[in-house]
């Protein structure tokens, strides 16, 4: 038993230096991202509120804290500037909808019971931030989650959430992006699409 | 025997497939920032048919599985099961690790296969992490990643889903590559492969259950949005094993976005229901 102990210090030694270095540059997003969580998570635990009740809060927090119309134009791509301004208000009424009906209603599943922010940075127009949160009933399964955030005006708004490296907001587009090569470049069919999903 | 020169086959047509891509890569790394979000997908009707197939398996027999597995295993008990795969994946991950030429990861992923495996009772709990020892897996298409072979093009295989000729050939390795597989004698190597491949396919398929469910009840098109899930998840674990920041190619993709302030569309109302 002393003989496993001792390896195990040895290890210890080994490994000490495995600590990495925490980057707080931009202390006001990451105060932005840690109260936005806070306030999803007290929403979700609140046992006061009926789930309908629950939902709608959530999803009046999420939309609040999103920039829905960057994020609309910016998965429709190129499609956007080829859009009549018909198409292009169709559009976003369409992908309102369907943002709220698949995205806000779902994203508690990404909200676990603590959000540890580990770090922020710039990113061209944007400020990234880093945060873990920690898989339910266990100490180490975590799961890393970026928010890139974009300030403007002095008003944050979160433009995507990247999950284990991968964007939801890149997904969306290419997701769009693929439906209107295999439907001839027709926006209307892709707007009439995301009207029935969302249904 | 036969094994080695089939793995030999296997990285060697890998790297002359690769020698000839390269080629065309250099002259096109101008044009790649434009195409970065354009999905290597040149067999697309194949995949799309081979997806469907993977999607009734799925809803006949996998999420079944999955979902009973949920339902009838405590949380605490499918953590540990989460963990014992975690922790019989160590020893391959430090092959990996040597390969990669990370000295100080392998030393991670070895002591933690040894502490886990005794302190944490067979791995099924994790005393390794609370000391600090914490790693990722590693598998042998991160492996030839690093050694600069690139993904090539999106495949969606039988059973297995989503890959790419990298990433299989990859898999046909790990089997070949795995000191889990060479140790014991009898059955013992090949049941502790049949629980890792269907508990491992279990278990993550029962960590998914509703966001899969979600994703493909919303999806626009489910075959193109599985296909960028794969291919951004298998990117960034590419980039954070040459230690490059994961997020430099989103970046591009942001950064060429022009903010478009000329429409402000509708005044929308928000309502919550």
């Amino acid at each position: 038993m002393t003989k496993i102990r001792f390896h195990i210090y040895i290890l210890l030694l080994f490994c000490s230096f495995n600590f990495t270095a925490h980057s707080s540059n931009f202390l006001e997003e990451e105060n932005f991202v840690t109260s936005f969580a806070d306030s999803a998570i007290s929403i979700l635990s609140n046992d006061t509120i009926s789930d309908a009740e629950r939902t709608s809060s959530f999803t009046e927090l999420v939309m609040s804290s999103i920039d829905l119309n960057l994020i609309s134009k910016f998965v429709l791509s190129k499609a956007w500037k080829n859009a009549s301004d018909e198409q292009k208000e169709n559009y976003l009424i369409a992908f309102k909808d369907y943002f709220v009906s698949s995205y806000a209603n779902k994203l508690d599943q990404y909200t676990g019971e603590k959000v540890d922010v580990i770090g922020s940075q710039e990113a061209g127009k944007y400020v990234i931030v880093e945060s873990n949160i920690i898989r339910e009933g266990t100490d180490t399964l975590k799961i890393n989650l970026k928010w890139r955030l974009l300030n403007k005006n002095n008003q944050i708004k979160i433009i995507d959430l990247n999950i284990e490296g991968i964007s939801l907001v890149i997904a969306q587009r290419e997701e769009f992006q693929s439906f209107l090569a295999n439907n001839d470049y027709d926006l209307d069919k892709l707007i009439e699409k995301i009207v029935s999903v969302s249904d | 025997m036969n094994l080695r020169i089939l793995l030999v086959v296997i990285i060697g047509s890998t790297l002359i497939f690769q020698g000839c891509a390269s080629k065309s890569t250099e002259l096109n790394s101008s044009l790649s920032k434009q195409e970065v979000s354009t999905v290597n997908d040149p067999f697309e009707k194949v995949n799309r048919v081979v997806f469907s197939f993977n999607i009734i398996f799925d809803k006949i027999i996998l999420r079944p599985i999955a979902v009973t597995y949920k339902a009838v295993v405590p949380g605490f008990v499918r953590n540990r099961v989460t963990y014992s795969l975690n922790n019989l994946s160590m020893p391959i991950t430090a092959v990996n690790n040597l390969l990669q030429g990370e000295l100080r990861k392998a030393g991670v992923s070895t002591s933690r296969f040894i502490i886990n495996s005794t302190v944490g009772l067979l791995g099924f709990f994790d005393p390794a992490s609370s000391m600090g020892l914490v790693t990722e897996t590693e598998d042998f298409g991160q492996t030839l990643s690093v050694w600069g072979v690139s993904s090539g093009p999106y495949v969606v295989l039988p059973f297995l889903g989503p890959s790419n000729p990298r990433d299989f050939a990859g898999l046909l390795s790990t089997s070949l590559l795995d000191p889990m597989y060479q140790i014991g004698g009898g059955s013992a190597p090949s049941s502790l492969r049949t629980y890792r491949l269907g508990t491992g396919a279990v278990d993550f398929r029962s960590q998914n259950v509703e966001i899969l469910d979600d994703l493909q009840n919303n999806s626009i098109d489910y075959y193109a949005a599985v296909r960028s899930f794969y291919s951004q998840g298998r990117e960034s674990q590419a980039a954070s094993n040459l230690e490059i920041d994961s997020s430099e190619q989103e970046n591009d993709i942001f950064d060429d976005f022009e903010i478009d302030e000329s429409y402000v569309g509708p005044d929308i109302e928000i309502t919550y229901d």
